[in-house]
Formats: structure tokens, C-alpha cells, sequence
């Protein structure tokens, strides 16, 4: 039955597609976050599926999109250097079976973000994209939330409905993502145009937060309450009322501790001490090898190229016993630990050029997107959604760079959709303020930009 | 149980969207007039 219904949901999208091109570019993107051949049984499980509509969205872009006024932004061309750059590592991999098998999913990212600013060319689009993205995330998240707040969840025990642990499905994975998507919820919410705000909307919005929250708790990743809490503060940007904000975050706070499963604290608490705890040890270790690794070969070891650590740390215990504390040392032996890092996993497997690429990839989306900010912070009427749309792209973004600092998705094809939003939010609003110079001054009725 | 509501729900959604998208204009060309979707309010004319 389910099988059936994915399949209807599918060709229906298709079909929408081939009057609306851009429809294609959503199906792939459902298709790339929610793998609804992963959910089914049969039928969708022996269609390459994923390979259909990648084909079908750049032909449906090439046989009937607009394509005047295309322009390729600078971080097209550096995302186009790293993937040369990750083939070329490839190529060269310490461990080439294992490096092509994250390479068969990596360039079809790259390729897509690189691809993906050349659709987005009107503003429908983008709210279009960003709200497929969240809906596709939410039926992971609302999963997740619903079964945490019945049963608590734990680390590596809350089923997502699929079992091996790719894309999404990933527990410290959907917790970063979980809690990054949370400012474009908020902008869907107030600048929807396809739902717009209404009371079902506010009320769809604020459960699908709700159980955004609720993800690092049932997943119970260190990272989601990391993200959490710079979240809060984040929001202090844009909320108006600041004190009130304040308050209600810190009674929220009181309210929610005593409800946390007490496995959940626990876990949290190791946060304090790292030195006692396994994960945590050896993390620092494999970071530690990382940069040996880099020093000798500063070209990167390919993908994959953890597989050959061997690590020796100390796990340091402290033991209670009435009023006597005793700490005691232990060495620690592991080998082949994944980088936990996405700037490790960049400095490992692509060395210096890769990690420096990527960086500048990622912190100049930053960037460009508070320049936007500032630039149109005083628009109204047609331009008031660019300023907050913005400050969502960039808040999710700064999110996940930071999750990203302790798990390793320097290549997850989520955030490579958000950063090809970026991209074409960026070249839009420079084609539009092209434009608007361009017309005569007779038909500007004022400085500000104009919808076109 | 939960698994079939989540999808249920959120396919749901999309397919009301993709179903909105196709029907507005606005989606292949910026300012291109809305009042073919049935779901904007359109202005009511004035009284004479």
C-alpha cells in the first residue's frame, strides 16, 4: 500500500513537471532527502530513481526554462574546483574501492548545487524549494518527534523508519539539520505564499518546531543541544521583543529540564567531562592523527582515508568513594574511527586545497548573505521578505557549520541544496537590481528596488 | 502507525503544493498576474 501511494506521489510530481519544468528540480530533491526507494518494498527499490530525475530536471531545465540573463556566480566556480579537486583525490585515494563509493554520492551533490541557481529564478521558486526541503525533512522529523515524546528515544535507538543509518536517517545527522531548518520554518511561517499564514500554518509550523527540538533529545547526539543553544541566541537577532524573549527562553528551560529522560542528561553531562568519556576521547585523538596525517601528505589521503588510523588515548576516571576521590588513567587502544568533523573529515581526505576551498565556500555564503541582509534591512511592501529570508539562509547555515564541527557531513546533499539556494538568492537579487537600473528613471518611482 | 502518519501528512502537503505550483504563473516568471489560481482571494469589484 505504501509502495502504491509513493509511486502515485511520484508520478504525480512527474507528471506536474512536464507542463512545469521546475517541478522536476523538486522531485529530485524529495527524492535525494527522503529515498522513497529505501522506504518500499518492492517496484521503487529496482528503478534507479534518484538518476531519472536528475535527468529529467536538467533536461526539463534545458528543453524549456528561460535561460536569458543566466549567470554563474563565483561560489559555482568554487564548488566546480572542488568537485575537480574531490575527483582528482579520488583518483589518487589511499583506499580507491571505499573513496568511490562516497565519491558515487558526493559529485551528484556538488553537480546539483552547482546546477540548481540556474532554476531559481523567480521568487516562487524559492519558497517552492525551501518548503519542499522542509516538508521532505519534516516526514523524517515528525517521525522522530512523535516517537521521543512517546517513548524518550535514545542514542541510536530511535527508529526513523529506515535502518541504515545514510542520508537523513542518521541520528547526529537529522539532529543538526533538525535544528538548522528551524529559521527557514519561521520564514516559511510569516512569508508563505503557497500556505500562506493562516492558523493551520501556525499551527503546522509551531508542532514541526516543536518536534525539530524534540530530535537531539530522542536522538540523544551531543550535537543537537550545541546547536540548540546557539539557536536561542541566533534568534535574539531578529526577535523584537528581546526581554520578553529572554524570559519566556529561560521558563522554558525550567519548564523542560525535569521532563528530560534522565539517559539524556546524563549523556549531556559528559559534554563537562570529555576526558571520562569514550566518543568524546576519541574524537580529539582521530583530530589529533588527522593533522600528523596532513602534515606528511598535504594533499589529502582521498575519501575514506580515516580507515587506516590507529589510535592509543587516555580515558581518565574519576572514582567516588565516600570523601575520597581517585582518578585513574587508562590507555585506550582504536583503529579505523571515522573524523567526527567536517573540517577534519575536509583536512584529511582533501588536504589543504580542499579544506581551504571548502571553507571559503561555506564563509563566504556567510557572508554574501549578511551583506544582503544589511542592504535590503529597511525594504518594504514586495522586497520585505529578502532581509528575513537572508537571516534564515545564513542562521541555518551558521548552524550547521557549527554541528558540523563534531560530526562529519562536509558533503551532506541537504546542506549543499542550501548553499545552491544561497547561490541563486544572491544572483537573483543581482539580476533584479540590474534590471531596475536598466529602466528608465520616468518609470522608477522611487530609489528602492522594485518588483520587476 | 506513526511512520504512515508522518508520510501521510507530509506527502500530503506536498502534493497540495506542487498541485498550487503548477497552477500559478508566478512560478516561471516574477510579477506574471495570480488570479488563475483559485486560491487567491481576489478582490471583489466595487459597488456601483
Amino acid at each position: 500500500m505504501r509502495d502504491l501511494a509513493l509511486i502515485g506521489f511520484l508520478c504525480a510530481l512527474f507528471g506536474f513537471g512536464f507542463k512545469r519544468p521546475f517541478l522536476f528540480v523538486l522531485a529530485y530533491v524529495y527524492i535525494d532527502i527522503v529515498s522513497p526507494q529505501r522506504l518500499c518494498y518492492y517496484l521503487l527499490n529496482s528503478v534507479p530513481i534518484s538518476l531519472i530525475a536528475f535527468l529529467f530536471a536538467i533536461g526539463g531545465w534545458m528543453a524549456m526554462d528561460d535561460k536569458r540573463d543566466t549567470r554563474v556566480a563565483p561560489r559555482q566556480v568554487l564548488l566546480i574546483m572542488l568537485l575537480l579537486w574531490a575527483g582528482y583525490t579520488t583518483y589518487h585515494a589511499d583506499f580507491p574501492v571505499e573513496a568511490l563509493g562516497k565519491w558515487s554520492w558526493v559529485w551528484k551533490a556538488l553537480v546539483f548545487a552547482i546546477f540548481l541557481p540556474l532554476t531559481l529564478r523567480t521568487k516562487l521558486r524559492f519558497e517552492a524549494l525551501l518548503l519542499f526541503m522542509i516538508l521532505c525533512a519534516a516526514s523524517i522529523i515528525i517521525v522522530g518527534g512523535i516517537k521521543t515524546a512517546a517513548s524518550g528515544g535514545g542514542y541510536g535507538a530511535l527508529n526513523l523508519m529506515v535502518d541504515n543509518n545514510s542520508g537523513l536517517y542518521e541520528g547526529s545527522i537529522i539532529s543538526t539539520v533538525a535544528i538548522a531548518i528551524i529559521p527557514i520554518i519561521l520564514w516559511l511561517m510569516q512569508h508563505g505564499t503557497i500556505f500562506p499564514p493562516d492558523w493551520r500554518v501556525r499551527l503546522f509550523g509551531a508542532a514541526l518546531i516543536f518536534a525539530c527540538v524534540l530530535i537531539p533529545v530522542g536522538t540523544q547526539a551531543r550535537t543537537g543541544l550545541i546547536c540548540a543553544g546557539l539557536l536561542s541566541l541566533l534568534m535574539l537577532r531578529i526577535v523584537k521583543k528581546k526581554v520578553r524573549y529572554a524570559v519566556l527562553l529561560g521558563l522554558a528551560g525550567l519548564v523542560a529540564v525535569p521532563l528530560l529522560p534522565s539517559s539524556y542528561t546524563s549523556r549531556m553531562q559528559t559534554i563537562k567531562g570529555y576526558q571520562a568519556d569514550e566518543s568524546a576521547s576519541t574524537r580529539l585523538a582521530v583530530w589529533k592523527w588527522t593533522w600528523e596525517y596532513v602534515k606528511e601528505h598535504p594533499l589529502g589521503g582521498g575519501f575514506e582515508a580515516y580507515r587506516q588510523n590507529k589510535l592509543r588515548y587516555h580515558l581518565v576516571k574519576t572514582n567516588a568513594a565516600g570523601n575520597v576521590q581517585s582518578t585513574e588513567t587508562t590507555a585506550e587502544y582504536d583503529a579505523g574511527r571515522a573524523f567526527h568533523s567536517s573540517y577534519f573529515e575536509m583536512l584529511g581526505e582533501q588536504g589543504f586545497p580542499g579544506l581551504a576551498m571548502w571553507l571559503l565556500l561555506h564563509f563566504s555564503g556567510l557572508l554574501r548573505m549578511e551583506i544582503i541582509r544589511r542592504r535590503y534591512r529597511k525594504a518594504e511592501g514586495n522586497d520585505a521578505w529578502i532581509t528575513p529570508l537572508a537571516t534564515a539562509l545564513q542562521h541555518a547555515h551558521m548552524l550547521y557549520l557549527v554541528g558540523g564541527a563534531f560530526v562529519g557531513i562536509a558533503f551532506q546533499p541537504f546542506v549543499y541544496l542550501l548553499v545552491g539556494v544561497q547561490i541563486g538568492f544572491d544572483t537573483y537579487l543581482k539580476r533584479r537590481q540590474r534590471e531596475a537600473a536598466w529602466r528608465p528613471l520616468t518609470e522608477r518611482p522611487t530609489p528602492q528596488i522594485q518588483h520587476a | 502507525m506513526i511512520d504512515t502518519f508522518s508520510l501521510a501528512l507530509t506527502h500530503a502537503l506536498m502534493l497540495i503544493a506542487a498541485w498550487r505550483l503548477f497552477r500559478r504563473p508566478d512560478l516561471d516568471e516574477d510579477g506574471a498576474a495570480r488570479t488563475e489560481s483559485r486560491f487567491v482571494r481576489r478582490e471583489r469589484p466595487p459597488r456601483a
